[in-house]
């Protein structure tokens, strides 16, 4: 089961790639970079994202077999 | 422990009451413009509001949101990204579909109306520093005999109706301001309401010992007959100079054609543009940008250097001429010493004198020096040919080797050829001769007799060069 460490990775994913995007557009509108060419960069991010949610939590994920979706309490 | 709900919907709903609050208080406000600039931004805030939420759950010990962005939220993401991105497209001046033309066509929702400016005069002594700031149109500058600045022309106004178009006209007023030693031509353009646009075309006759120097936003630049330094900058022109004494300094953000003819001056190009013709100019030529038209130099009669997108090469003079295009350079008739190297060219040069350092990425090269002395020649090319045609009196040292492919030897056993794995060399003299070095890593090599006579120095077959008259004195 995945433990709390790798579920605070999992909940700050969202906003950290929000922040990704923001910064990127931004940098697009002021002239500095265009977007066609940073996008690569939320992958990256995206990946060592996933990377500390393995470190935080190393053990396997296994998703509950009942229900299928959301199948995740809070 | 108590189910997490986020703050970040109550959040947005506060910051939607602000707004339409402050909207209902003072109207004025822009908010689409507001959003149009600063959109990125709430998804930065959006981010690290989540951020702050998740840190602050976890110190506490609360439980943590299986996501901080839940699957409606990145759908309103997806939306503002896609808002915002076109909206600041729209917004922007020089955005690729405005480019495109279709801003011209949307302009063309509204008419033409055209007004002529009263011819106007002012004394301005015998060289005056002529100023245009930030003139959009066309304008046509020749010098003449006398003191005086004449201006004159017509205003094509694009607007909705006929009373924007009038009100537009009396805005901007044509005016011949003197300050100092420096004359200023001011047509107000950007006194005018966004809706409608202003191009004021003008024939402009300053004294012959006038300098120019020109700020423009789109319109084409035509100078003639000064003996003065010409400075032109602009985001979008053509550029026509012809006959001008003194130098001319040009940059541009966008042209299709720039064309300076029979100058005594340097030349100094600048920036980004498509074709370009510099046809006798008795002084130094620079060019420095991306022009990724058909770029053509003939009869120059100082040195030459280039640095154009990714080929970049110096020439001592250019009696003859020199022609780059996309994929390919031909020089005809030029003093070296030359130095060149490019990325993706075909290189053909004929009747070159002096030393020679050639260094393409890939692309085939033709050589034919036709003159002799030689000068020493140091060619490398990473893929394609390379044939080199030499006088038949010729002598040199010669140093020649592909990786991959064969070398033809037309001067017999002076050289000695041999095969070098699925490569060749070929080494030795012939005669008494400067170092000739050709280097390939894949591509056939070969040397050649020149069929026809050398006679002075020169190849018979080939036309001797007229002299220029206007610049005999100079060479």
């Amino acid at each position: 089961m995945i433990n709390r460490r790798g579920m605070f990775v999992r909940a700050i994913r969202g906003p950290i790639l929000l922040i990704t995007i923001g910064t990127l557009f931004v940098w697009q509108q002021a002239n500095v970079i265009s977007f066609a060419r940073t996008w690569p960069s939320i992958l990256i991010v995206l990946g060592i994202l996933k990377l500390l949610e393995r470190i935080a939590s190393p053990v396997a994920y296994v998703p509950p077999p009942q229900p299928p979706a959301g199948g995740f309490t809070r | 422990m108590r189910p997490y709900r986020s703050v970040t919907g109550p959040l947005v709903l506060i910051l939607v009451g602000v707004v339409f609050l402050l909207q209902t208080l003072s109207p004025g406000l822009r908010w689409f413009d507001l959003f149009v600039q600063y959109w990125p931004w709430l998804l930065i805030g959006w981010g690290v509001i989540g951020l702050i939420e998740v840190c602050i759950q976890f110190s506490l010990n609360h439980s943590l949101p299986a996501n901080g962005v839940s699957g409606g939220g990145w759908l309103l993401v997806v939306l503002i990204c896609a808002l915002g991105f076109s909206a600041f497209e729209w917004h922007r001046p020089d955005t690729w579909w405005r480019q495109a033309g279709f801003d011209r066509s949307m302009q063309a929702f509204g008419q033409e109306h055209e007004f002529s400016v009263e011819p106007i005069q002012r004394t301005a002594g015998r060289a005056p520093h002529v100023v245009m700031e930030n003139f959009r149109g066309d304008a046509k500058i020749t010098g003449i005999a006398g003191e005086l600045v004449t201006v004159a022309g017509h205003k094509t106004i694009q607007s909705m109706n006929n009373h924007d178009a009038e009100r537009a006209n009396t805005q901007t007023p044509v005016e011949i301001v003197s300050k100092g030693d420096r004359i200023v031509i001011r047509c107000h353009q950007d006194r005018a309401e966004s809706r409608t646009t202003v191009t004021t075309n003008l024939d402009i006759s300053v004294p012959k010992g006038a300098s120019l120097e020109a700020t423009g936003s789109k319109g084409d630049f035509d100078v003639s007959s000064l003996t003065g330094d010409v400075d032109i900058s602009s985001e979008n022109a053509g550029i026509r100079l012809q006959d001008l004494g003194g130098g001319a300094k040009l940059d541009t953000r966008r042209s299709d054609l720039i064309r300076c003819t029979n100058m005594r001056g340097t030349v100094d190009l600048r920036g980004h543009g498509t074709d370009v013709e510099l046809t006798k100019i008795a002084g130094q030529v620079t060019m420095s940008g991306s022009y990724g038209g058909s770029v053509s130099f003939h009869e120059l009669a100082k040195s030459v250097k280039v640095e154009n997108l990714r080929t970049d090469f110096s020439v001592q003079q250019v009696p003859g001429e020199i022609r780059l295009e996309r994929g390919s350079l031909s020089m005809n008739n030029v003093v070296g010493p030359i130095h060149l190297t490019t990325r993706t060219t075909d290189v053909t040069l004929d009747n070159f004198t002096e030393g020679l350092d050639l260094s393409a990425d890939k692309g085939d090269i033709e050589l034919r020096p036709g003159r002799l002395p030689l000068g020493r020649m140091n060619v490398h090319t990473g893929s394609g040919n390379i044939e080199l045609t030499l006088p038949q009196r010729a002598g040199f040292a010669m140093k020649a080797s592909t990786e991959s492919g064969e070398i033809e030897n037309d001067f017999g056993s002076g050289l000695q050829q041999r095969a070098d794995g699925r490569g060749a060399k070929l080494e030795g003299s012939v005669g008494d001769g400067p170092d000739v070095s050709l280097v390939t890593n894949r591509g056939r090599i070969s040397v050649r007799k020149m069929t026809g006579e050398v006679v002075n120095g020169r190849m018979a077959l080939l036309p001797p060069v007229p002299p220029i008259p206007a610049m005999a004195d100079k060479w």
